[in-house]
């Protein structure tokens, strides 16, 4: 029973990192329709650039997170800008699209390969220690993990509802040409749209690897699809689909591994990501023109 | 000099066995639009699939494996082609149905996790991440030849087989099938418009590029006499995507040349390049960048490849016009 109770803990978590980079994923692929294979990438990145502040130069590790995740923000919007945009210009047909974002991730993950190499890393923190709330027992890491993904969620809900610029992205969501038919600046949105994912990737990556403690070079690759699979679960383009879709995945997958093997831990998100695709593509909250 | 012929010998083998794979993904990809991003894993079933059959029982070895039947390799490699081409058709009978390309991208992907996950927990399937070894090489307990005599010999052996699907590939494509293919691949609804059943025709694509990839994975997995998980990880499908994009998509000529300049001169000669002591990956790494840069400087500067592919053309007035037409 104490295993259980455990997952279940660990899965909150899972589901709180899955939280932030789904969100970040869906408001992306909702704004601009194009689904971005280098988003793993994104989180590594973030995840490696976080360790060289805090245990190269010994920043605080707090700041380098910050820093970390504006920073990736600003290279999803270099990759926008100077790969995507010029492809999309060109009215290059969606597949070849998907492949030029299969080029980015290999060469956005290999550099990363490059500089860093691949051995384990972990961060500079002071040692954990748990803390009980109820029957569950976190560490103190874990629960400023679930708080950044609460402040996270609030943030972007507000985002979305009460600014024009989030009006904006969900016109643009909803039909690109009205919404530029209707005056919406539809480049500069989506120059904000990406540096907001990119930003939400690099948070993800940091924290996923504060969860995981140590990491390497794979650790946005294993966690991708996951993440594609809360996003189309959650409903292409919902931020509140993601977020549920994250829980129940984040459950899902942690409570498995209690009773699998944990080698098949992200299995099941797959299959949980077949059945969706099979039986309700448009996912749990449904988005009108995104199926 | 002794070591130079195997090296290069060595090398003309991968050159034949990327040439199939190529060829595969052509036609599922180059002719008939599919965007197969797990292709990888239907070589590896075809590897081990003919791995099992023509091994001794597992029980001989320290290995844990499934059957063991000792069969001879011809055999085990033209079931091992079936056996990846039902894959295919479970796979695309499921996702080709009604997905769009990038969550059929992602589909595939998934599945291919999965099967990856499976082969590398299950130790007693194919013994899991220590690999499937002690593969017998084709004809030689009747032959009986020395490792350097051999190798020439599969050379000729693989070579023989690789151009008979080469010769298959190109029939297919200028056949009417390859022609519809082509048809759904341009565009779907107008193509079903005019009877073509999208989805039978999509399928048939499907598991004839993956018989190819198991034939490929069968005939290497002969040569090397192993293989293992770490032999054929999801990047690998897109070193295959860069040879087809480079040397020409649609064209089975141009993925003989992408065969050529990608898996084999550019990962071959770069593999020379001396290690840097910190990094031991960085080579690796480099390459791929180079590999991704390619794709997306193909993609930019010419889509269609080096040799693109072909215009078909008439040869003369189509033959309705010469009876009775109100013109002629």
């Amino acid at each position: 029973m104490s295993t259980l109770v455990l997952a279940v803990g660990f899965g909150l978590v899972t589901a709180s990192v899955l939280a932030i980079a789904a969100i970040g994923l869906t408001l992306q692929v909702g704004v601009t329709n194009l689904v971005n294979f280098a988003f793993a990438d994104f989180l590594t990145l973030g995840a490696y650039l976080a360790w060289s502040l805090n245990s190269g130069w010994h920043l605080n590790f707090w700041f380098s997170l910050v820093f970390a995740s504006v920073a990736v923000g600003g290279v999803a919007v270099a990759a926008n800008v100077f790969v995507i945009r010029p492809f999309l210009r060109r009215r290059t047909p969606i597949v070849f699209l998907l492949i030029v974002t299969i080029g980015l991730s290999l060469i956005l993950g290999n550099l990363n390969l490059a500089i860093w190499g691949s051995g384990y890393r972990s961060y500079d923190l002071s040692p954990e220690q748990p803390i009980h709330l109820g029957p569950l027992e976190f560490t103190n890491n874990q629960l400023v993990i679930i708080a950044i993904s609460v402040a996270v969620m609030v943030a972007v809900r507000l985002l979305l509802t009460q600014t024009k610029l989030g009006k904006a992205m969900r016109s643009m969501s909803d039909n690109i040409d009205l919404a530029r038919a209707s005056g919406i600046d539809t480049d500069r949105v989506t120059h904000v749209v990406w540096m907001l994912s990119g930003t939400l990737a690099g948070l993800a990556g940091v924290v996923l690897a504060l969860n995981l403690t140590t990491f390497d070079t794979g650790l946005g690759s294993n966690i991708l699809f996951v993440i594609f699979a809360a996003m189309i679960l959650g409903g292409v383009g919902s931020p509140s689909g993601a977020i549920l879709a994250a829980v129940v995945l984040g459950l899902a997958t942690e409570v498995s591994a209690a009773f699998v093997n944990s080698g098949y831990k992200n299995d099941i998100a797959f299959l949980a990501l077949l059945v969706v695709l099979m039986v309700r593509p448009q996912g749990i909250v449904r988005m009108a023109g995104k199926n | 000099m002794d070591q130079l012929g195997y090296y290069l010998a060595t090398l003309v083998v991968y050159f034949f066995v990327y040439n199939i794979l190529v060829w595969g993904l052509n036609i599922q990809f180059g002719v008939a639009g599919i965007l197969d991003f797990t292709y990888i894993t239907f070589f590896a079933i075809g590897a081990y699939t003919a791995g099992v059959l023509t091994n001794g029982p597992a029980a001989a070895t320290n290995q844990h494996y499934i059957l063991g039947l000792n069969w001879p390799f011809l055999v085990a490699m033209c079931v091992a082609a079936g056996v990846s081409a039902l894959a295919g058709l479970a796979l695309g009978g499921v996702a080709l149905r009604r997905l769009r390309s990038d969550y059929l991208a992602i589909v595939m992907v998934s599945v291919g996790t999965i099967v990856f996950d499976l082969i590398a927990n299950n130790p007693n399937l194919f013994n899991g991440n220590d690999g499937l070894g002690g593969v017998p090489s084709p004809f030689n307990d009747f032959l009986q030849l020395d490792p350097n005599t051999y190798l020439y010999f599969f050379v000729v052996f693989s070579g023989v087989i690789m151009v008979a699907l080469g010769l298959l590939a190109h029939r297919l494509t200028s056949s009417p099938l390859g022609r519809s293919m082509r048809a759904i691949r341009e565009d779907l609804e107008v193509a079903e418009a005019f009877g073509k059943n999208s989805t039978r025709i999509r399928l048939i694509a499907m598991m004839i590029g993956c018989a190819y990839a198991a034939i490929g994975g069968a005939l290497l997995i002969a040569f090397i006499s192993a293989i293992s998980p770490s032999g054929w990880l999801p990047p690998e499908t897109f070193v295959i995507f860069a040879a087809l994009l480079i040397g020409g998509r649609a064209n089975n000529l141009g993925a003989v040349v992408g065969a050529l300049l990608i898996p084999v001169v550019f990962v071959e000669a770069t593999r020379f390049l001396p290690k840097w002591p910190s990094n031991p990956e960085l080579g690796a790494a480099l390459r791929n960048i180079a590999i991704g840069g390619l794709i997306i400087a193909t993609l930019w500067f010419r889509p269609q490849g080096l040799l693109p592919e072909r215009r078909w053309r008439w040869k003369g007035p189509l033959p309705a016009m010469t009876h009775g037409s109100p013109d002629a």
